[in-house]
């Protein structure tokens, strides 16, 4: 296998798909990336056996053929490499030269016959969505999968696709997010999967505004087809919980709040929340909401945030963590805040079909 | 529900309403339903686990404090989702076999008895000479020699391995004898469902019948008084009509938090057996036994270099096996030292990491305690905390080499003063009280485990 690319073009590729080879494998092979030159261009994959990723780069390809070769070292030589212009010729003991402009370098590898395969899709039922859609979408929700493993069910982001729209979900326990996106799907195609935080990651880093993605899903495997780059990951087994019976009913109070300014002003004020405690306070009075926190044995903060608000008094508490989140997830300038009382959850929306429930915390007088 | 939870759970949910908003009463606790109820524990049936999910992140308090204000005393909360099927394997396994004909092996396995675990398996050394000798001469004739047999040792050092080796010689050798195999926490859980469903002539006749009963993790019993009681009655019942029992336990009976001390001395009535960790020829006869059966070769030099540097545990040391082999035969490299170091990076830090460090002391102490493991250095001092925290540091100054002022530091910047008189109140207190001490000394071996 020989052939010439430019540097950044190897690197783009190489970026893409590096981040799935794992660090700490009893498999060596798992830490290599697989390179296939075929006609004027060079595909790449890497695959932890529970997340796979193939992209391709456009090359000058001489010969064809197939290697792989340890994917952090390569990274790390191609990102230093002097010149524009690379060369690699891989011998037929998978032994590669790597040449740029003065430097040349030789990276053993492993036969192409030692990498797994990824799982091949037939009878899958498939969907189409607009990239941008998902992106948006897997932002708006997967900061809230939880990392508890104990509750595995819950370590991935839930794709439900039913009644022409797919709905995501992510909850740990304390708050949930959830998303839907209007999408055409035919009743054969209607699918609950759990998929694993990795695999949401790494699709977040994949997708892009333009275009759309092409999902296939079969027994206990998902994949994502990005046109040029292919991401495959095998689903979390079980059910998700009912996560409807966590949204509460009709609100009492709404306030509609300026995303930036509640950040910003909660950003400040968390400053001062106590790490044991871990809460900010939230005092709503006519036209003013006042934002305090204080730990005891270290100080105070409070900044009062005008708002057209003409419910009665009260006060609610947050973890500001969990109420951040979401405002930073959010590019909408104007956010709700729905209210029942200082002990029910609180809900965050915008205009578009999303939904963030946070439970309060309790207020020690 | 029977009666008396229907009326202990109106007496909670009477006192959990104002803790609570009506509306999170309403959407999560009116789906709730208590179905076990004892002295320690509550198990509560949720709907599906969003429910668990839900009130264990954000009502336990709210819950706690209801069931302190309700019944006057904590309890430890458990919830049983009715989605997750009840794990029925083993006891259809038990029951099975005591109506259709053996099979040598399926039936065997069906017992709950992993067929590779024989004594012809076990490889014997000086740590576990008697413990295998004893069961050796109660598989022979059991209820003739030591009964009951009770065997305890450490994770992973064969207790397991020995009772089910009993179990199928006599199940192959003695036809017409009921075995019964099972763990300790079956047994609860069986009972808990007889209770519930009104059929203890039933658990009772099945247990009580059994020629050789062998109850695995008897540990943990602890805590479980109804539970004790039965077994108790089963114990005696059997040991009265000459049949054998045999227990394993991770810890020696007496040490067992919570055990009525009728049980503990009947328990240390027969034979008492304890598995230690083996010695260097011994894990190597193991290896090489467990290779053979595996039908893998390995230079001697690897078989060396694993018994040499993995020591505390059997079940790590075949885990190792096991992945020195596969990367041999998937790679086809050669095994250097330093191959197998990288292979095996993680379990040797694990075997390496046996000091103690304050930190670990700290977390199991508050655990145990259920206390915060910020406690532990807070300044705060109420008596619930105090006293957790001076038992910490009294661990810290026995199992670490650690000085009086670095101790002080570790529990938020106190002076070597406070943790001298710490260890000295301690001491006081355990010499005057068996509880105390009791506790101190187990959560002391669960640490050096």
């Amino acid at each position: 296998m020989k052939f010439s690319v430019t540097k950044e073009k190897l690197l783009e590729g190489l970026q893409q798909v590096q981040n799935v080879v794992s660090t700490r494998t009893t498999l060596p092979i798992l830490s290599n990336v697989l390179l296939q030159a075929t006609d004027g261009e060079v595909h790449l994959t890497t695959t932890d056996l529970d997340v796979g990723v193939r992209g391709s780069f456009e090359a000058e390809v001489e010969k064809e053929g197939a290697t792989t070769l340890p994917a952090r070292r390569l990274f790390n030589i191609v990102r230093e490499l002097p010149s524009s212009e690379i060369q690699i010729d891989v011998d037929g003991k998978n032994a590669a030269s790597i040449r740029s402009g003065q430097s040349f370098f030789k990276i053993l590898g492993l036969p192409e016959e030692e990498f797994p395969p990824l799982p091949k899709f037939e009878d899958a039922k498939v969907v189409t969505i607009r990239q941008k859609d998902l992106r948006d979408g897997l932002r708006k929700t997967s900061y809230a999968i939880s990392t508890d493993e104990t509750r595995y069910v819950l370590n991935g982001l839930l794709f439900s696709l039913k009644e022409n729209k797919l709905t995501l979900v992510a909850t740990d326990g304390r708050r949930l997010a959830m998303v839907d996106i209007e999408l055409e799907i035919p009743r054969s195609q209607e699918a609950d999967i759990i998929v694993p935080t990795k695999a949401v990651t790494e699709l977040q880093r994949l997708l892009t505004d333009d275009g759309d993605v092409k999902v296939s899903i079969s027994s206990g495997q998902i994949a994502f087809d990005l046109n040029k780059t292919l991401l495959v990951s095998k689903l979390i087994e079980g059910n998700y919980p009912n996560y409807k019976q966590v949204i509460p009913g009709e609100a009492k109070e709404r306030v509609t709040l300026e995303r930036e300014t509640l950040l910003n002003s909660l950003r400040r004020v968390s400053l001062l929340a106590s790490e044991k405690s871990n809460s900010i306070k939230l005092s709503f009075a006519k036209n003013n909401i006042d934002i305090t926190a204080n730990t005891p044995e270290v100080g105070e903060a409070k900044e009062s945030l005008p708002v057209q608000y003409k419910g009665r008094d009260f006060s609610i508490a947050f973890n500001p963590e969990f109420l951040m989140a979401p405002l930073r997830n959010l590019t909408e300038d104007e956010v709700f805040l729905d209210l029942i009382d200082e002990m029910s959850p609180g809900v965050l929306k915008i205009q578009t079909p999303f939904l963030y429930v946070l439970m309060p915390m309790r207020i020690s007088s | 529900m029977d009666m008396k939870c229907t009326q202990l759970w109106q007496k909670l949910s009477a006192a959990l309403k104002p803790q609570v908003s009506a509306d999170t009463f309403k959407r999560w606790f009116s789906a709730v339903e208590l179905v076990g109820a004892t002295d320690k524990t509550l198990s509560f049936r949720v709907p599906n686990n969003i429910y668990q999910y839900w009130i264990e992140s954000n009502h336990m308090a709210a819950l706690q404090a209801a069931i302190l204000t309700a019944f006057g005393d904590p309890r430890e909360i458990k919830f049983i989702s009715s989605e997750s099927p009840v794990e029925v394997g083993e006891i259809i396994g038990v029951s099975k076999h005591t109506d259709s004909g053996r099979e040598t092996k399926s039936a065997s396995s069906a017992l709950g008895l992993n067929p590779r675990n024989t004594f012809e398996s076990f490889v014997i050394g000086p740590n576990n000479e008697i413990a295998h000798a004893a069961s050796l001469a109660v598989a022979q004739a059991p209820a003739r020699t030591y009964n009951p047999l009770f065997i305890y040792g450490g994770v992973g050092l064969g207790k397991t391995h020995l009772m089910q080796a009993i179990g199928q010689y006599v199940f192959a050798k003695k036809k017409n004898m009921k075995v019964i195999y099972l763990s300790s926490e079956l047994f609860i859980n069986e009972f808990i469902d007889a209770i519930q469903h009104n059929n203890l002539v039933k658990f009772r006749k099945r247990y009580r019948q059994a020629d050789l009963l062998c109850i695995d993790d008897i540990q943990f019993l602890g805590g479980k008084e109804r539970s004790q009681e039965e077994f108790f009655h089963t114990f005696n019942t059997l040991f009265d009509g000459h049949k054998q029992i045999v227990l394993s336990c991770d810890r020696p009976a007496s040490e067992i938090a919570n055990l009525e001390h009728r049980l503990v001395s009947r328990f240390e009535w027969g034979l008492t057996a304890e598995l230690q960790p083996p010695a260097i020829e011994t894990r190597l006869a193991i290896l090489r036994k467990k290779a053979l059966g595996m039908q893998i070769k390995l230079p001697d030099e690897t078989f060396e270099f694993l018994a040499n540097r993995i020591r505390s545990n059997v079940r790590r040391l075949e885990g190792a096996l096991m992945r020195v082999a596969s990367f041999a035969s998937l790679s086809g490299k050669q095994l250097t030292g330093e191959v197998i170091e990288h292979l095996l990076k993680d379990i040797l830090q694990e075997e390496a990491r046996t000091s103690i460090t304050i930190e670990q002391i700290q977390r199991r102490v508050a655990e145990h305690f259920d206390v915060r493991l910020a406690d532990m250095t807070s300044k705060r001092r109420p008596a619930s905390i105090a006293f957790p925290r001076q038992v910490a540091m009294y661990l810290a100054r026995e199992l670490t080499k650690s000085s009086l002022n670095e101790i002080g530091d570790a529990f938020g910047g106190r002076d070597h003063g406070t943790v001298l008189h710490a260890c000295k109140t301690v001491k006081k207190r355990m010499k005057e009280q068996d509880n105390i001490r009791q506790t101190i000394s187990f959560i002391d071996s669960s640490l050096q485990r």
